[in-house]
């Protein structure tokens, strides 16, 4: 099968000329003992790993924990390579050096089609491209939690970093007993000897440290103790008593609040303020006009001595708003135009197979669709917020951050510092949703704080703000055009989508270093229509990237979100229309793709695909890769009263090799429930500049009443582990809205569905 | 103004119309309780004002003046769990973390009146919204909580 990479060839030559061959050469992520923090009584053997004197493991977390269960994946792998029972691993946060940054996610962002990309047998072409992109994503260092990728990113580097810190441990001890290392057992963190030696790792690690073991590899998958068990989460204990730490509670000495309004318009600006009534109000200190940072809009804070005296201040304040200098944005609008661009303009081509025109030619009958999605929110349960300090020179960050180093970036532009003077503290997440890839509110929070003459002040949004001020899932269309010949065989597949591309909005604000004069052609806006797995024979997908100016952003599952809703409920308009199963069809064009048709198959049976439902119900099925997992789901609707009810949802996941399958199973289910309320309820609308859902009433979420009850089977697989927390949020919408054919006859092809 | 909270007598200089909530988080420093919408909606604000579940961001703090008001601090400790924060961990329930304060204590209050709860009282009294979507195990956790209780677990 020939399938067009070329881009990538004009990736690697950049990237090449961009970082240069000379620094291209692999490294090591393991990273030496100086990166990590210093505390007395800690020996650091690595970039990743320092033992404490009790024997405790110490691990250095890049990663932000949001609900994904990321803390505890990770500190299983070092438990794992170094026999210590999971509750010895003590977590730190990681310091800013390279060695933290993610790679997966930069190379996941390259677009190859999966069905090229997987396995040992790709083509030398996308190898090359991976390893160019892997090695200008090891020099950037870009420490970010997102894209489902921080298990793929770091399933090596951190095995790696606790199997050496092992090897030096037991060599130090080996010497000390004068007994071969390899005679030496290491159970819960106790290394024994026959001849009645025993020690735990606090009692050698000074003796390990500066040692240089060699030739060390990892533990094989027969040996593993605690990969694949489900392990119950570290941070699960402290979230039932109140106890964990998200940036809103942080509490500090002396420490004020800030509350903030923005110009409703988005992107536009305040005229005038007056400030006279909000400033004679008992607890109210000041008002600081608040510039647009990050891509944000410009606004004002009120500092009080606390949030309601703030909010109370903000209410006070009369302001004359102005657009942006652009006018005036309308959701409609730009639907019209997304639209006319479809229709007029041609895009890039991110995947042709076969001769589309010809297949188009020759058919005998054609199938034409038009879909669409509109703006979403993120709604994290916490509303943005930011906690700072400005103080001789220096600037102190407490913040819910999924890019702690652009968290970082964004305070020392904001205060005219250094990089090096600006700490920042990554705190428990309420929910990221890649919401928190953002630094809109990082910046506002130090331009508070430079006004608080060196006192700390807790910058909080309200939920009208947060709604109305978000980074939004652009709106997408997506034309279908298939191909069928006299037999009514599926001949060819032609998919144009329009809508804004995330990515160079997202890297012109948060990394402006990084981005260039030119948008390069953004996978996210393509991912689950260029890369489907049906081997139709002719094959044509393109997408013409936009610029609506809406601020557009990272929602989970990003692309696929919406793509997968156009894409299979698409695939179950062929099936309907050549009078065949669902299931069945799928199957028919898979023979290419084995993987895919065994996740189908799995969840099929387990729904019980093909038996009887009550009357009033009907199934619907989905398939779709997105991060490196294969997910299939089979959801039970029925229509009561006129609401849209999900019974079931059985899903089938294969992501490779499994963590934590309790993990897994949590995501599966977090993601179905994500993924229901957009399909739903999700839409957000912008008129004459203004967001018109500003609370959860007019942007409701799913309720307990209304959840299904969803069931998660984990395909076993040996591959490398592939991403969880994002790929079972896009099957849900499709599967629902397929079952909604079955029942009514009616196809909706317009989100969210409706009853 | 006098306030009794987790059986605590506190003195809170607040305004008469402030909501409980920010008394609670930012006078108090009572942070376990969050806020979410600011207008009832979402339930993450919920604490027990006389064992009745109520949504502390739209209470004014005046309203509750003399009534025993508990928060999550209160309902049990790591060493000494609620057999709901017992049952929580053991389902495990949370994700993010950040709504289940206000879904513990309204399932507290629901055990409380409701000891053997069915699935349709569950679903009329948590109304709780949870973006990470853990309802299913909210649900679980319940019953296996209740069913604890009645075995002699204490509440």
């Amino acid at each position: 099968m020939k399938r067009r990479t070329w881009l990538l060839s004009a990736l690697g030559a950049t990237g090449a000329l961009v970082v240069g061959w000379g620094v291209m050469p692999a490294r090591s992520r393991l990273g030496s003992p100086e990166l990590m923090l210093k505390n007395e009584g800690d020996v650091a053997l690595n970039g990743w790993i320092k033992i404490a004197q009790d024997g405790a493991v110490v691990l250095a977390m890049p990663r932000s924990e949001m609900g994904q269960g990321i803390h505890t994946a990770l500190a299983m792998l070092v438990a794992e390579e170094l026999d210590v029972p999971l509750g010895r691993v003590r977590l730190e946060q990681a310091g800013s050096d390279s060695i933290y940054g993610n790679v997966a996610m930069l190379v996941a962002s390259l677009p190859f089609h999966p069905l090229d990309s997987e396995g040992e047998h790709k083509p030398t072409k996308i190898k090359m491209a991976q390893w160019v992109v892997g090695k200008i994503a090891r020099e950037l260092g870009i420490n970010a939690t997102g894209g489902s990728s921080s298990v793929a990113d770091l399933w090596e580097p951190l095995r790696m970093a606790a199997a050496t810190a092992r090897a030096s441990l037991l060599q130090a001890t080996a010497a000390a007993w004068k007994v071969p290392a390899n005679e030496i057992t290491v159970a819960q963190g106790v290394m024994q000897h026959a001849s009645g030696h025993s020690a735990h790792y606090g009692q050698m690690a000074v003796a390990a440290s500066g040692s240089t073991p060699t030739g060390i590899t990892t533990k094989s998958r027969e040996h593993w103790k605690l990969i694949g068990q489900a392990a119950p989460r570290t941070d699960i204990p402290s979230k039932v008593t109140g106890q964990a730490n998200f940036g809103l509670d942080v509490r500090l000495h002396d420490m004020l609040f800030a509350s903030v309004k923005m110009c409703p318009m988005l992107g536009g600006s305040a005229v005038s303020m007056d400030t006279k009534d909000a400033l004679a109000l008992k607890g109210v200190s000041k008002v600081v006009p608040l510039d647009a940072w990050g891509g944000g809009t410009a606004g004002l804070a009120v500092v009080g001595q606390t949030t309601w005296h703030a909010r109370q201040g903000v209410q006070a304040i009369k302001v004359q708003w102005q657009a942006p200098a652009a006018g005036a944005l309308d959701s409609q609008h730009i639907q019209a135009n997304l639209l006319k661009a479809l229709n007029t303009e041609s895009g890039f081509t991110f995947h042709e197979q076969g001769v589309p025109t010809q297949a188009e030619k020759a058919a005998t009958s054609r199938i034409d669709a038009l879909y669409q999605a509109p703006y979403l929110a993120h709604a994290t349960m916490e509303p943005m917020n930011c906690t700072a300090q400005v103080k001789d020179g220096r600037v102190e960050i407490w913040a819910p951050t999924q890019v702690p180093l652009m968290v970082r970036d964004m305070a020392a532009k904001v205060a005219k510092v250094d990089k090096d003077q600006v700490t920042v503290h990554v705190t428990q997440l309420g929910g990221g949703l890649g919401r928190r890839l953002e630094v809109d509110f990082v910046g506002q929070a130090v331009q508070v704080a430079m006004a608080c003459e060196g006192q700390p002040v807790q910058l909080s949004w309200s939920r009208e703000e947060d709604m109305t001020h978000d980074f939004y899932r652009p709106m997408h269309l997506a034309k279908f055009q298939a191909s069928l010949d006299d037999k009514g065989d599926v001949t060819g597949l032609r998919i144009k989508s329009a809508g804004d591309a995330i990515t160079p909005r997202w890297m012109g604000r948060a990394a402006p270093h990084l981005s260039g004069p030119i948008d390069m052609p953004d996978k996210t806006a393509s991912e689950g229509l260029f890369d489907l797995p049906y081997g139709f024979a002719s094959q044509h997908m393109s997408h013409v990237a936009t610029k609506s100016g809406v601020p557009v952003g990272f929602w989970r599952s990003v692309g696929h979100s919406h793509n997968a809703f156009f894409s299979e409920s698409f695939i179950d308009e062929l099936a309907a229309a050549t009078q065949q199963d669902p299931l069945a069809f799928r199957l028919n064009w898979l023979k290419d793709a084995p993987r895919y048709a065994a996740v189908l198959k799995l969840a099929a049976d387990k729904a019980g695909w093909g038996q009887a439902l009550p009357a009033s119900r009907a199934r619907g099925i989905a398939l779709h890769e997105s991060f490196g997992s294969i997910v299939a789901q089979v959801a039970e609707v029925s229509l009561t009263h006129g609401q849209i009810r999900v019974h079931r949802v059985v899903c089938a996941i294969d992501c490779g090799t499994v963590v934590n399958p309790g993990t897994v199973a949590q995501q599966v289910e977090s993601s179905v429930i994500h993924g229901l309320s957009a399909a739903l309820f999700g839409r957000i609308d912008i008129v004459g500049g203004v967001v018109q859902q500003t609370n959860f009433p007019a942007y409701p979420l799913v309720t307990l009443s209304q959840a299904p009850q969803v069931e998660t089977h984990i395909v076993p697989s040996t591959r490398p582990p592939a991403g969880v927390g994002e790929p079972a949020v896009p099957p849900i919408a499709p599967a629902v809205g397929n079952a909604l054919f079955a029942l009514t006859g009616k196809r909706q092809r317009a989100l969210p569905l409706v009853a | 103004m006098e306030l009794n909270i987790n059986g605590q007598r506190r003195t809170s200089t607040a305004d008469p119309s402030m909501p409980l909530l920010w008394v609670l988080r930012d006078e108090l420093n009572l942070t376990g309780t969050k806020f979410g919408c600011g207008i009832a909606a979402c339930g993450a604000c919920t604490v027990h004002v006389d064992g009745q579940a109520m949504r502390s961001c739209v209470m004014p703090v005046s309203a509750v003046a003399h009534q025993a008001i508990k928060t999550i601090e209160s309902l049990g400790t790591a060493e000494k769990p609620h057999p709901l924060q017992a049952a929580w961990i053991a389902e495990q329930v949370p994700q993010c973390g950040y709504c289940q304060s206000g879904m513990l204590m309204a399932a507290a209050a629901l055990l409380d009146k409701t000891p053997n709860p069915s699935d349709a009282d569950i679903d009329a009294a948590m109304t709780n919204l949870c973006r990470c979507g853990t309802y299913q195990r909210v649900r679980a956790a319940i019953h296996r909580a209740a069913g604890h209780m009645k075995n002699g677990g204490a509440a």
